[in-house]
């Protein structure tokens, strides 16, 4: 194993170095580029064998990568904030046909350059598995296991990984580089279980009308891939009498809810393997008999990790849950902290404009089964770039102490 | 030279089973039919937005992009991934609809062009978006009605001329470029033939006239592309390299453009004048075109 001082976005080209992806199609936007930069780079020279597209925006990107899927290949992209939204037509697309597509994202917030997570947070219904990093070497890390769980045959979901714009894409750290033969035996090189091919059309054909004239078809839908109907030719013989045009839904949300245990393994897994490990969908850190916990996303929970050690050489009770996957979102580890806490702080780095903080309001909704709740404040911070500097998270770490303690709320949410 | 193809010389072995909800006499289910017969069953078909889902008994596996835009970004992602499988030949195919290619999926069509992906793109062209029922596409041609360019007092159907997306095609330097109708299936086949065997991308754009939205009788499909080709309003060609170009049918003489006009509803109220000024309008296209026949252009 070496190490190497590198941008976030240097360590995201290395990952999908790592993984063996044969296919990469990627458009420039600030602050992503570099990672194509590198990737071309690494194709250019060798050392990554793959076509690569140089697309002429993010959505023929997104659809090189979902067609490429389809036809067999390991795919890979990249974008930022209004190319991740210039992208959304397609994300939908992706998620439908269940591909183990995998996309990093430099999250860049959709109304200023500076980095927040409004970029992958509007993109949250799309169906893709959404986790965050908070520093380079989680970047590479997560960029290896996002295949490892998007190909899960649980599973079949594109993930999209997102480390936070300039602060990690710009910014250089040491990174531990795995060797590339531990991670191909952790992540063996991609071959489709599913490859569509001309010669096997009239086959497939009489297979699916043996299993529908079986009747089996209303809730059991069958087709040689684990897609939505509409993927094939097979939508001819789909559009039957009593099939359920919800079982789209029904069966992606299913998928959704197995990747949690898929997360938790491939995590599991990786931490035996390379030494390192995330806390598969939430890291919690210093939160054994803390009474106070705040949330947190991305670099922030960085931050966050100094101002929990200060606070705790003060003797606070106080510990932090940094939340690595947003989609799948993390229910049940939000009902056992919230069995054991007074009161929880949300950081959100987002905001859905007519309700509020999106974190905020999810963990408000996980933990409404609980007999008794905890308090959920939450906080606006980092929007648009804003600074968010130490003391701002220590403030708020010493605001919602202090609501636990006098067990008396000022405010539920504060703009920072 | 390549040899001309007899009506006889057409593939017995069809490619599309009987059967499919397209309307009567529709032209665009004609012309995937006669695709498919001669690119074989080793293709696939990518099909977006459009009445083409509808041409679902063409037995080759169908994909349906999911992106209305992004017929080109698909098949660009299908060829890179056959290639990585080994598999190149497997003729990535689309049957695509005027509006995904002349008007939303125009940006990602010039794109894949320029890359020259190994693709092969057939437009059916029924000249506005029938699926929706009949709006104006940049693909309509001067003074149609359609449901978005009505006839009024100040309205006189669609006041720009057609968008001529093989010229522009052409000058992205492709190996092949050509137009054909469902009138001429010897002449449509023999260019597919040619090529498929070609590598890189190749576009054909397919006069497919629509009865329901043209406003004809549904056994006239024929008889209204051929008038169109004979009267010189659709002609047929083909460019190679973006540079050699070749019509491959020369009537003796053209006929005139009312004859192809006054059997369609869309042009029934054209005036004199109008009928004159495409009349005037397609000869001078016509000879230009003549102008250019077996030599090198642009």
């Amino acid at each position: 194993m070496k190490s190497e001082v590198m941008v976030g976005n240097k360590a995201v080209a290395y990952s999908a170095k790592l993984a063996r992806v044969n296919l990469i199609a990627a458009y420039p936007i600030t602050p992503q580029t570099t990672i194509v930069q590198y990737l071309s780079e690494f194709v250019a020279n060798g050392e990554i064998k793959a076509e690569f597209v140089n697309v002429e925006g993010e959505i023929t990107a997104q659809l090189v990568c979902m067609a490429g899927s389809i036809a067999g290949a390991r795919a890979f992209t990249a974008t930022s904030g209004p190319g991740l939204i210039y992208m959304h037509h397609a994300l939908h697309g992706t998620a439908r046909y269940r591909l183990p597509v995998v996309m990093a994202v430099a999250n860049r917030g959709v109304r200023t350059m500076g980095p927040d997570h409004t970029d992958m947070m509007d993109q949250r219904d799309t169906g893709w598995i959404q986790l965050y990093c908070e520093n380079n070497q989680e970047a590479l890390d997560t960029g290896i296991m996002a295949y490892k769980i998007a190909e899960d045959e649980r599973v079949r979901l594109p993930v999209s990984y997102g480390l936070d714009g300039y602060v990690l894409s710009y910014t250089a750290e040491p990174v531990e580089i795995p060797e590339q033969k531990e991670v191909d035996d952790f992540l063996p090189p991609y071959k489709s279980t599913y490859p569509v091919l001309p010669e096997n059309f009239d086959a497939e054909i009489e297979d699916y009308k043996k299993h529908w004239l079986k009747g089996k078809s209303i809730n059991e839908p069958f087709t040689p891939y684990p897609a939505d109907e509409s993927f094939s030719h097979l939508t001819m013989v789909n559009w039957g009498p009593g099939h359920d045009q919800q079982w789209r839904w029904r069966s992606h949300q299913e998928a959704m809810m197995k990747a949690k245990q898929v997360i938790k393994e491939v995590d599991e897994e990786y931490g035996r393997r390379f030494g390192r490990s995330y806390g598969g969908l939430v890291d919690e850190y210093r939160c054994e008999d803390a009474d106070v916990v705040i949330v947190a996303m991305g670099t922030i929970a960085s931050t966050a990790r100094v101002a929990i050690d200060n606070l705790r050489r003060e003797g606070k009770p106080i510990g932090l849950v940094k939340l690595k996957s947003f989609r799948p979102f993390p229910k049940e580890e939000f009902e056992r902290i919230g069995k054991t806490v007074s009161t929880i702080g949300v950081l959100d780095r987002n905001i859905s404009l007519g309700e509020g903080g999106i974190v905020y309001n999810s963990i408000r909704s996980a933990i409404y089964d609980l007999e008794e709740k905890p308090l959920v404040l939450g906080y606006h911070l980092g929007l648009a770039g804003k600074e968010v500097r130490l003391r701002d998270v220590e403030q708020i770490a010493e605001r919602t102490l202090k609501t636990a303690n006098e067990k008396k709320v000022e405010t539920f949410v504060t703009w920072i | 030279m390549r040899k001309k193809m007899s009506i006889r010389d057409i593939p017995k072995e069809e490619a599309m089973w009987p059967g499919n909800p397209a309307c009567q006499g529709c032209g665009g289910s004609l012309a995937g039919r006669l695709v498919y017969k001669a690119l074989g069953r080793n293709s696939v078909r990518v099909e977006i937005a459009s009445c083409a889902p509808g041409f679902m008994n063409i037995r080759v596996p169908s994909f349906y992009a999911p992106a209305f835009e992004g017929a080109a970004a698909f098949m660009t992602g299908l060829a890179r991934g056959y290639k990585l499988m080994g598999r190149e030949d497997v003729v990535i195919a689309g049957l695509i609809g005027d509006g995904g290619t002349v008007d939303i999926g125009f940006q990602g069509l010039s794109a894949a062009a320029e890359r020259n992906e190994n693709i092969f793109w057939f437009t059916y062209d029924n000249e506005a978006y029938m699926n929706t029922g009949g709006q104006r596409s940049s693909a309509t041609p001067l003074f149609a009605r359609t449901a978005t360019t009505p006839i009024s007092d100040t309205s006189r159907g669609k006041a720009e001329e057609k968008k001529n997306v093989p010229l522009i095609l052409a000058i992205h330097r492709v190996p092949y470029v050509a137009t054909a109708s469902v009138a001429y299936p010897e002449d449509l086949i023999e260019k597919i033939q040619y090529g498929k065997e070609i590598k890189g991308f190749r576009y054909m754009q397919i006069n497919s006239p629509c009865p329901t939205g043209w406003g004809f009788e549904p056994k006239d499909s024929i008889k209204v592309a051929r008038l169109s080709v004979e009267s010189g309003l659709w002609p047929l060609y083909e460019i190679l390299e973006g540079r050699r170009f070749r019509l491959t049918y020369k009537p003796k003489e053209l006929k005139p453009v009312t004859e192809a006009l006054k059997i369609q509803g869309r042009f029934r109220h054209l005036s004199t004048e109008e009928s004159n000024t495409i009349q005037e309008k397609t000869i001078n296209n016509w000879e230009r075109l003549l102008d250019m026949d077996g030599k090198e252009i642009f």
